[in-house]
């Protein structure tokens, strides 16, 4: 958990203890706590008794040194339960993976860095259009691979398999990919395959020792005081508002 | 329950709330903003991390932010969510309308251009007789630009071409690398004037309401402000019709308040002042409002590589910088198929390459990437996109956002005249490129959609005639004199440039305007 998560869920905690022992603290156990003496707030909720224990929730944790935990990141030790693909079309998509993005230069290629296991999680996890887009592509370049060689296209050779690739690559700029059905699978599939390859810690810490400088950090923004509740509320909904004035309407 | 009625509330807190708050409270009048988000502070809501711990690897999670091309799985979480603000469409014409609710709104990120506009832009039509003309000149404006310059540290160097007008500027010193050299000096073969771009520098980096303008309001003892409030409505005394109150409704709790106020500035944004007046039903017996909604043609550009900066070669002396095509068609000339003009942006980059700019894949893209890595240079067109009545806004009679307020149906789109221009720019952008003995990688000649350019304007424009406009020259509704609209709404026509720089000198001057009415007691 991060810090920031832990010192939230302290506050978190505070508050609703803070309002059970409003709820529960006898009257005169309230007034036993001292008004403040100086304009600099005490850091911790109130002393008075407080539910369900004996002891306030949170005594200490403010005081409690920096965990300094070190965390790993989870692809670091385990491995993406991949099931949104069927077996063929993962066999396909592992195949483009080692054609497109091998290792090089002492860089990881994609089957090194978990892309075809992220992949499956990202597709499965993304827009139906997208999806179709994916495994239609999958599936021709399978059935492609069938018709002309007689063999699936995790067995076709580089050679064979370049003359199903080289003839949709296109070149284009950002935020103006091919649209053509198949060139644009073609296309987005190879730029997946090498971000998700690039943006793994196998790949940036290959980074890190060839070059001596981090790649790929950036300011992460937490979701900002976020909403409490995203579902509108009818109970709270205003009545409408009288009409304004027909001059200005 | 408070009774306090403010001197002057503002609705918004980016560039044109900040700019106004700054100028209304040095003139000791007590002001109120409301935001319709929280107060960001980067050292609590965000942390360097690397790529590879987000949780989609960078990706962004799928589906979100479908209309905001600038986002990424860093900073997705700064943009306004469209499920949670919806707005709507003709399905076959979409529109990028591009939010942020933080405090200080897009004032918190933005690329920092700072231009003027020219009296090409502020006179067109008795230049080239499409549209209309703004009730004001560039040198109305000059000197609050000049002020605004010196605020926001404008660096530049001065041209003296009437259609880039020159500033107030931090002297920029910097010399022009030989890839940019040899671009400029083929532009001068064929009468395309190759100039620096002039960018804010700000302090620190940061050219923000929150670290250039509101400080100084805050400084003064009269700046009240209400973070994460969304306002509902305005509505007008029925004595007098001036408006008097604003409802608004707590983004979190869903509370519903309202507070009095003596003049209302609106500084929401362009399209959310727009949506607040027309769900208001005010200051509208124009009809004009929502109408003649601008933004800029982005998208359309090309890469090219600098032969002798391939292989490694690339040195500082050669690569890096960028430069400004100012528009130069239609000034003494006239183009064959298309008014008014662009401008391109040009970047020398040291840097890696896409690989999207290669046909090829595995160890073949790996040595094109290294050869071209940081010798590419780059063109990408700012378009002026023409006002049009047709391209508006209105209230949708469905959709509402998630306090339950009406959402904005945006109906606009490109013409011919867009499309021509964006062709002119990619082609004489390539044609300089092969001029100056560089490769040619790649081309985009189709524009991005609407609203990608984040410079939406127009829709409660400016004028002299009250049935043709809704807010007079100094930002004034027509029908309502003690409410303004200060953000980029009021723009007439949008030229080329970031409008900015614009819009921070029209709040400054309607904010001086503003205080000198109040004080003589006309508002």
């Amino acid at each position: 958990m991060r810090r920031r998560d832990f010192v939230k869920g302290i506050l978190a905690a505070g508050a609703a203890a803070k309002t059970m022992s409003a709820q529960q603290a006898a009257a005169p156990a309230a007034q036993a706590t001292p008004p403040a003496a100086s304009s600099t707030p005490p850091p911790m909720p109130p002393q008075g008794p407080v539910a369900p224990g004996p002891m306030p929730w949170n005594r200490g944790l403010l005081e409690a040194p920096e965990l300094n935990l070190s965390t790993v990141v989870a692809d670091a030790v385990a491995e993406t339960h991949a099931h949104f693909f069927n077996e063929s079309q993962t066999a396909t998509l592992r195949r483009l993976c080692v054609l497109l993005m091998p290792p090089l230069k002492g860089y990881p290629g994609a089957l090194d860095t978990g892309t075809p296991e992220f992949l499956d999680f990202l597709i499965g996890a993304s827009p139906r259009r997208q999806q179709q887009m994916y495994k239609a592509g999958l599936d021709r370049l399978d059935a492609e691979a069938k018709a002309k060689f007689g063999a699936p296209f995790e067995k076709a050779t580089d050679a064979q398999a370049d003359t199903l690739i080289k003839p949709w690559l296109r070149t284009w700029m950002t935020d103006h990919a091919p649209t053509e059905l198949h060139a644009a699978f073609i296309n987005q599939a190879h730029s997946d395959i090498r971000t998700a390859t690039m943006n793994s810690q196998a790949w940036s810490d290959a980074h890190q020792a060839a070059r001596h400088w981090r790649d790929g950090y950036d300011l992460y923004w937490y979701p900002v005081d976020p909403n409490m509740n995203d579902e509108p509320n009818a109970a709270l909904r205003r009545p409408a508002m009288p009409a304004a004035p027909a001059a200005h309407a | 329950m408070s009774e306090e009625i403010v001197d002057v509330l503002i609705i918004g807190s980016g560039h044109s709330g900040g700019m106004a708050a700054k100028i209304l409270t040095e003139k000791g009048i007590n002001c109120l903003m409301l935001n319709a988000g929280p107060v960001a502070d980067p050292h609590k809501d965000a942390e360097v991390k690397p790529t590879y711990a987000l949780p989609f690897r960078g990706f962004k999670q799928p589906g979100i932010l479908p209309h905001v091309f600038q986002a990424n799985e860093f900073n997705a979480n700064t943009w306004v969510d469209e499920k949670e603000v919806p707005y709507t469409y003709d399905a076959e014409h979409p529109y990028n309308w591009v939010r942020v609710r933080l405090f200080g709104g897009r004032s918190l990120f933005w690329s920092r251009q700072s231009f003027r506009l020219s009296d090409y832009e502020f006179k067109g039509k008795s230049h080239d007789g499409y549209g209309d003309d703004w009730p004001i000149g560039l040198a109305d404006l000059a000197p609050y630009y000049s002020r605004v310059e010196e605020i926001f540290r404008v660096t530049g160097v001065p041209y003296g071409l009437p259609q880039y007008p020159d500033g107030n500027f931090v002297p920029d010193d910097e010399p022009w690398t030989t890839s940019m050299l040899r671009y400029a000096a083929a532009g001068k073969a064929k009468g395309v004037p190759v100039c620096k771009a002039r960018s804010a520098l700000g302090v620190d980096g940061l050219a923000s309401s929150v670290n250039l303008l509101l400080p100084d309001a805050v400084k003064t003892g009269r700046l009240k402000a209400i973070p994460n409030v969304v306002v509902r409505e305005l509505s007008v005394d029925k004595n007098t019709g001036l408006v008097n109150e604003a409802h608004f409704v707590d983004r979190l709790s869903k509370r519903e308040m309202s507070v009095k106020a003596r003049v209302v500035v609106l500084a929401a944004g362009t399209l959310e002042s727009t949506r607040l007046l027309l769900n208001s039903k005010l200051a509208n017996s124009s009809g004009v409002m929502g109408h003649y909604l601008i933004d800029q043609v982005y998208g359309p550009g090309m890469v090219c590589a600098v032969p002798d900066a391939r292989d490694g070669k690339g040195t500082r002396e050669i690569m890096g910088g960028g430069g400004l095509i100012p528009r130069f068609r239609n000034i003494d000339t006239k183009a064959k198929d298309f008014v008014r003009g662009y401008a391109l942006n040009l970047y020398s980059n040291m840097g890696g390459v896409s690989p999207h700019y290669f046909a090829a894949y595995g160890e073949e893209l790996q040595q094109k990437l290294d050869s071209y890595y940081g010798a590419t240079l780059s063109a990408g067109i700012m378009g002026e996109v023409l006002a049009r009545y047709e391209n508006h806004v209105s209230i949708d009679k469905v959709a509402v956002d998630a306090w339950d307020i009406p959402a904005l149906r945006i109906q606009t789109r490109y013409t011919d005249n867009e499309f021509n221009m964006a062709r002119d720019a990619v082609d004489t952008a390539t044609a300089l490129a092969e001029a100056a003995g560089y490769e040619v990688l790649v081309k985009n000649y189709e524009p991005n959609p609407p609203g990608y350019s984040i410079h939406e304007l127009g829709t409660c424009r400016m004028g002299d005639d009250p049935k043709t406009s809704v807010l007079n020259k100094w930002n004034q509704s027509h029908d309502i004199k003690n409410l303004l609209v200060v953000d980029g709404a009021a723009f007439v026509s949008g030229g080329w440039q970031n409008p900015t720089m614009t819009i921070l000198s029209l709040a400054m001057r309607a904010a001086e305007h503003l205080a000198d009415q109040m004080r003589t007691g006309n508002v």
